[in-house]
């Protein structure tokens, strides 16, 4: 029986998210002193020693991020943009944090624009997360009127502002180049890559961008070091993970726990297993941008380079179980729709490939047995045509499921 | 100067090329002959990225790469064809298939089409996918007086978008709606309710037939076409290159011709719609006389003898110098360039003038004496790369659209501006700082900058000392001068606030480099060299010219006004700007001319509005007018026409009937510009080849031919020039600006003037060494602000401005015969003050009756907060409100422009 190790979500459900005393009374900000303390090199040096990696979704080592740039064009203008338009399917940690201890992200990204000499910070959210929307925006004025954020922070030379930017309901501005675009104002459609933004981000300008949880990794990183972070999860993946679980459990919800931990003990010992008892059907990992694994699949460590191994993905930390009962391709229809519906139109494999695919997977419901293999086939390989050609990561992903359920799923897609 | 790119070496295929680092993979591959397909690619746009046919494989990179987004680098290996590639290429061509109606009618260039046929797929039997196009129930938006969008032929591209955008910087364009379902939208929904202009930027740079024109789309069929033809555009001084398109005799299309100076494909709506004034039935097509007060057709014989006959007479009667001549700055340099040797040699004087005196006489003036040359200083590309921008009464989006188009472009790179004008223009929303003064103010208002920069030393020492005539001590008479133009007493003369003077003054003085765009709101006023002379003061004394992207600009009316001065339409100088008094320059004429040096006349002749007075007065018996149209342009037309009346002799060489001809005892049908060879002189001095398209209608004549005939029958035969050519050749001689200047040359493309040899490559910039004047040196002009004579009083209690509108042109005789530009605009308004509208119980629309102490007209009411309150503006383009029957002729002494921007009026309603 495992249980969960709360680093992150300590202090949420403990203190109040709207008082900032409580989050300085339960050690919040000290942090913060910590790394005003040293020098700049030294935070982005212990955030590369820590092993962190993005949290949301691709996994890239955070600190390989901070020194790309803050290694660029000395003197220029610096921002640093949280992702918080957490839009994967079946994802809700970045929203457990903003809700809960939204002053802990804000530590987080101070941390993060004195690291590499940012005097701007935007944070954009998730239009219809109303509540992250409304605790953030009462902390940051917090924080400011304490001094942690504004002109010259803790009485260091160090000035940082923050303000927070709503998105308009667009998956795709979830994806970073995207969420830029839409910051500076014009519709959201993806950039292309590179330049990436370390380089030329925000308005052209060095941009970090990093996901919610991973900024909230930093005030522990730096109050407690590097090694102390390495020692949860395992070597390649340290630190903890929250995993939002859903689908068909008995307990749905978001659980921290070390990287690394088994896909089985994560649903039967904290989501309190399947809703119906019986061994779940299929696991969807990484949300629609994700992949499938079978039960046979219920002893993977959830760890990067272990999931990569089986050819299956951490993502986001989203965990969607499909219970024995439930028929797949109605869900498979229902991402096809969601990534035909999000597609933005910009570039032609995905705009028409997504809806192609769609089309087909339709024409599936009321196939026989071998036209649905048939089917299948012709959709992973427009899959795959359309993660080569397209220009974002919206193109690049309906293969991730697709490719999954083929291989494990084959034959149950063609009786059920 | 941008430093030459080093050039890398890399390979498409195991081809080597060699291309200029950095530069976009794409272009290169297309430019070496290597056809990798793309669509929404275009040399003039930022890489999109969007269609994903120009993938390639690049080593070392991962997956397939864009082509179109990449730069070309040092040992670069490329893959552009191979079975994955074109199996991917097709596969995409599919998907455009499956979303796409492909039905082809015929008039538009289809670049989706040839890669159709390129890739076997133009069977239905062949292509992937039963297409899901009509399923998507796209409607069609045919709001657009110019074109219509068909959002299933749409393979959304971003061409459109970005052409609105970054190349016209309009930004109408976007998408609406997501994935396969978006399509485009202009401003918030269809086109006829937005802020488009019809400039068919769009239209141009559509791959596919989504954007098509609606003029002649039932006649064009691009198979049919039988020639194209490179010319000038017919309208503003911009020197546009269109292409057009002929079938059947006609000219059913013009496009921007892409990648020539000065517009690199780039047109308005007058550019790209205007033509269809050539064909109209108005055309005049056969002389005609006026016998017994109404005209009877003739033969060319019958009206050319009558004509030479009567002018002779008139001649011989009352000298040489009862007879005049209006030139045209609609004519080529070539028709112009016989015009004045006619006026000179046949008439013998020089009364020889035409619209520029009514336009940027008095900008010319004062430039020829403060610097030397009467022409803008800089190449209209500079408009888009100088720091700063000071646009003084010059709307100049809407009179100069395509220059405006390299404004925009300077401001998204940061470029500062700053706009002088009594009334809102576009140009205002681009504006770092717009200075309102009253009208007539200005000379208060540039002594006032001038002060400013004085007191906080924003001026060019170093400057002043070595290049300004009289150095410092000059300086300090200007200094003096200007002393008492504290910010608070020009406030309190122009109504313009401190602080906004400030920060004009500091923009324009601490830029590192700095333009000035001058037109007629400066020029146009009984003040105008004064206001000119005031300009250039602000210039010299901070150094903001002699440097590229610095110095000062008028950008010109018509087509060709730069170019009829310069070949000597001119009462005051022969081609070249070479004065008539002086007796070497009349030697030397006479010498290539053939002519007796003693006949020709060392007077200066009369300026336009002069020999309108002068026949009043009946001194001027006889008028030979080419191609304008007084009866609108010229002001205080009640005394106009009645000078027209009591002329013995009035001849109009014309292509269509005018408010002029109806005073005309003879009317010659001539020849538009698309019916002549020849040359044109846009505004930055470029001498651009224009080119016949088609013939000229019934039995009109090439212009040039008409004054050649009239020169023999005269008694002053000129040589049997077999061509254009051979004019501009003597023209060339005789014009020492133009001495390294041929049809050869210009084949290759246009030349900025001065050119005084063969081998010489033209003028960009003026002055970078040395002024054109005498001593090499600038000189300071110091005036003093005077109240205006035209003053409002409790009769005529408003103060009328007048200008012009994008969609016409003068005095509307070619934009009001094309049906796309009427339907944009096509009435008269006058606008006025909501405080004004107030006062006087008028409403938006309402009819009223605007009187001067001149004259008065009839227009509609158009209630704006664009005008001061006081002050109304008219356009005066239509002959059914004729602006200048109410403006003044009372001119400006040096250079005899009379005040159009001025004129006190009382309006009530009807």
């Amino acid at each position: 029986m495992i249980r969960e190790k709360r680093i992150i979500l300590r202090n949420s459900g403990v203190i109040d998210p709207d008082s900032i005393a409580d989050y300085i009374n339960a050690g919040g900000y000290k942090a913060l002193s910590v790394a005003l303390s040293g020098t700049p090199v030294k935070v982005v040096e212990e955030v590369v020693a820590s092993g962190l990696r993005g949290r949301g979704g691709a996994g890239f080592p955070t600190g390989t991020k901070k020194q790309a740039a803050a290694a660029r064009d000395a003197g220029t203008i610096r921002y640093v943009v949280c992702n918080a338009d957490e839009g994967e399917p079946g994802t809700f940690k970045d929203r457990a944090i903003m809700e809960s201890n939204p002053h802990l992200l804000i530590e987080g990204m101070i941390i993060a624009a004195y690291g590499i000499d940012a005097e701007r910070g935007y944070i954009y959210i998730r239009g219809e997360y109303y509540d992250s929307n409304r605790r953030l925006e009462h902390a940051i004025s917090q924080a400011y009127e304490s001094g942690y954020l504004g002109r010259e922070i803790l009485g260091s030379g160090f000035s940082f502002d923050l303000e927070i930017k709503p998105g308009a309901g667009s998956y795709l501005c979830g994806e970073e180049l995207t969420m830029l675009e839409s910051l500076e104002g014009k519709r959201g459609y993806p950039r292309i890559k590179p330049p990436f933004p370390a380089e030329k981000g925000l308005w052209g300008k060095p941009t970090l961008v990093n996901n919610v949880e991973t900024l909230a990794n930093l005030p522990g990183i730096i109050e407690h070091g590097s090694s102390w972070f390495r020692s949860s999860g395992t070597r390649r993946t340290p630190g903890t993970k929250i995993f939002s679980v859903c689908g068909d459990v008995r307990k749905p919800g978001c659980y921290e726990v070390d990287a690394g931990v088994i896909l089985n003990d994560l649903i039967n010992d904290l989501a309190g297993g399947t809703r119906n008892g019986k061994p779940w059907k299929a696991v969807l990992l990484g949300g629609a941008a994700g992949t499938f694994v079978p039960y046979s699949c219920n002893d993977l460590s959830m760890c990067y380079e272990r999931l990569k191994e089986r050819c299956a993905t951490l993502g986001s930390g989203a965990v969607i179980v499909v219970g024995s009962g439930r028929k797949l391709i109605p869900l498979m229809q229902s991402i096809l729709r969601f990534f035909r519906h999000e597609s933005c139109g910009k570039c032609v494999p995905c705009r028409i490939g997504t809806t192609y695919i769609h089309e087909r997977s339709l024409e599936m419901s009321g196939a026989g047995h071998d036209s649905r293999i048939s089917i299948l086939d012709e959709m992973v390989n427009h899959a795959r045509q359309m993660a080569i050609s397209s220009l974002c990561p919206l193109g690049q992903s309906p293969i991730l499921p697709l490719e999954t359920l083929q291989r494990h799923f084959n034959e149950t897609i063609a009786t059920e | 100067m941008l430093q030459a790119k080093e050039m890398v070496i890399f390979t498409i295929d195991g081809r080597t090329i060699e291309a200029p680092d950095d530069s976009n993979l794409l272009e290169i591959a297309r430019r070496n002959g290597i056809a990798i397909p793309g669509l929404c690619y275009h040399r003039k746009l930022t890489p999109t990225g969007a269609c994903r046919l120009c993938l390639v494989k690049i080593e070392g990179m991962r997956g397939l790469i864009t082509s179109c987004t990449v730069k070309v680098t040092e040992g670069m290996k490329v893959t552009a064809f191979d079975r994955e590639l074109e199996d991917t290429r097709k596969l995409l061509l599919n998907y455009l298939l499956y979303e796409h109606n492909d039905a082809y009618d015929g008039t538009y260039p289809d670049e989706l089409r040839e890669l159709i046929f390129r890739y076997g797929l133009e069977k239905p039997d062949n292509r992937y996918f039963k297409p899901v196009w009509e399923k998507l129930k796209f409607v069609t938006d045919d709001s657009s007086p110019v074109l219509t969008y068909d959002p299933s032929k749409c393979i959304k591209c971003f061409r459109c978008i970005k052409a609105c955008d970054e190349v016209q910087g309009k930004n109408v364009l976007s998408f609406t709606d997501r994935g396969i379902d978006s399509f485009i939208i202009a401003g918030t929904g269809i086109w006829g309710g937005s802020e488009c202009d019809g400039c068919g930027e769009c239209i141009q740079l559509c791959p596919t037939g989504a954007i098509v024109e609606k003029p002649n789309r039932e006649v064009i069929n691009l198979e049919k076409i039988e020639k194209s033809v490179v010319t000038n555009c017919p309208y503003c001084g911009v020197g546009c290159q269109i292409e057009l398109l002929v079938q059947d005799g006609r000219i059913v299309r013009s496009n921007g011709v892409e990648g020539v100076s000065p517009n690199d494909g780039r047109l308005c709506v007058k550019g790209r719609f205007g033509y269809e004034f050539v064909h109209s039935p108005d055309r005049l097509t056969r002389p005609l006389i006026k016998r017994n007060g109404s005209f009877e057709e003739a033969t060319w014989d019958e009206a050319l003898g009558l004509v030479a006959d009567r002018f002779t007479e008139i001649r011989n009667r009352f000298g040489a110098d009862a007879l005049a001549g209006y030139a045209s700055a609609k004519c080529t340099n070539e028709d112009n360039y016989l015009f004045q040797k006619f006026i000179r040699t046949a008439f013998g004087t020089n009364n020889i003038d035409y619209c520029t005196r009514l336009c940027h006489a008095s900008t010319v003036t004062a430039m020829l004496k403060a610097m030397g040359d009467g022409a803008g200083s800089n190449s209209i590309e500079d408009f888009e790369t100088t720091d700063c921008l000071f646009v003084i009464g010059n709307n100049i989006i809407d009179t100069h659209p395509i220059t405006a188009t390299y404004v925009k472009r300077g401001v998204v790179k940061g470029q500062k501006i700053i706009v002088v004008d009594p009334k809102w223009t576009p140009l205002v929303r681009y504006a770092t700082v717009w200075l309102q003064p009253r009208l007539g103010t200005d000379i208060a208002l540039l002594n006032g900058l001038v002060h400013i920069i004085i007191k906080n030393r924003w001026t060019d020492t170093k400057f002043i000392e070595e290049r300004v005539e009289g150095g410092l001590e000059a300086f300090k008479q200007l200094e003096e001068l200007t002393a008492r133009y504290t910010p608070a007493y020009v406030e309190e003369i122009t109504g313009v606030p401190a602080a906004s003077l400030n920060m004009a003054a500091m923009l324009y003085a601490t830029s590192p480099t700095a333009m000035i765009a001058t037109g007629m709101g400066m020029s146009q006023q009984v003040t105008g060299t004064h206001n000119v002379f005031c300009l250039i003061n602000m210039m010299l004394i901070t150094g903001q010219v002699g440097r590229e992207r610095c110095g000062i600009n008028p950008p010109r009316g018509q087509n060709n006004v730069q170019g009829a001065t310069d070949v000597g339409c001119s009462p005051l100088n022969y081609p070249g700007y070479m004065p008539v008094t002086n007796d070497d320059n009349r030697r030397r004429v006479a010498e290539v001319w053939g002519v007796p040096y003693e006949s020709l006349s060392p007077e200066p002749g009369l300026t336009t509005v002069e020999i309108m007075q002068a026949g009043y007065d009946r001194r001027i018996k006889g008028i030979y007018i080419m191609g304008e149209n007084p009866m609108i342009s010229d002001p205080n037309l009640n005394h106009t026409e009645e000078a027209l009346k009591r002329m013995d002799f009035v001849v109009v060489q014309d292509i269509f009937p005018t408010e002029t001809t109806r005073f005309a005892d003879v009317i010659l049908p001539a020849s538009s510009w698309a019916e002549k060879e020849g040359t044109y002189v846009n505004s930055d001095r470029r001498v651009l080849r224009g080119r016949k398209a088609v013939g000229c209608p019934g039995e009109a004549r090439l212009d040039w031919k008409i004054i050649h005939e009239l020169a023999g029958r005269m008694g002053w035969p000129m040589p049997e020039y077999r061509s254009e050519n051979e004019i501009f050749g003597e023209l060339a001689r005789v014009t020492p600006i133009m001495a390294g200047i041929s049809y050869v040359r210009l084949e290759q493309g246009s030349i900025q003037w001065p050119c005084p040899d063969k081998d010489h490559p033209g003028t960009p910039t003026l002055y970078l060494d040395r002024f054109n004047t005498s001593t090499g040196r600038g000189k300071l002009f110091p005036v003093e602000y005077v109240p205006q004579n035209e003053q409002t009083d409790r009769d005529y209690p408003l103060m009328l401005n007048s200008g012009r509108l994008l969609y016409h042109y003068h005095t509307a005789t070619m934009s009001r015969r094309t049906k796309v530009l009427r339907d944009f605009v096509d009435e008269s308004f006058a606008q006025i003050h909501p405080g004004d509208a107030g006062r006087y119980g008028l409403t938006e629309g309402a009819r009223v009756r605007i009187e001067s102490r001149r004259g008065e007209l009839e227009t509609t009411v158009r209630v704006s907060e664009d005008v001061l309150e006081g002050e109304v503006f008219m356009p005066w383009h239509f002959t059914e409100s004729q602006v200048n029957r109410l403006t003044r002729d009372e001119l400006d002494p040096y250079s005899r422009i009379a005040p159009f921007k001025l004129s006190a009026v009382r309006i009530t309603k009807i």
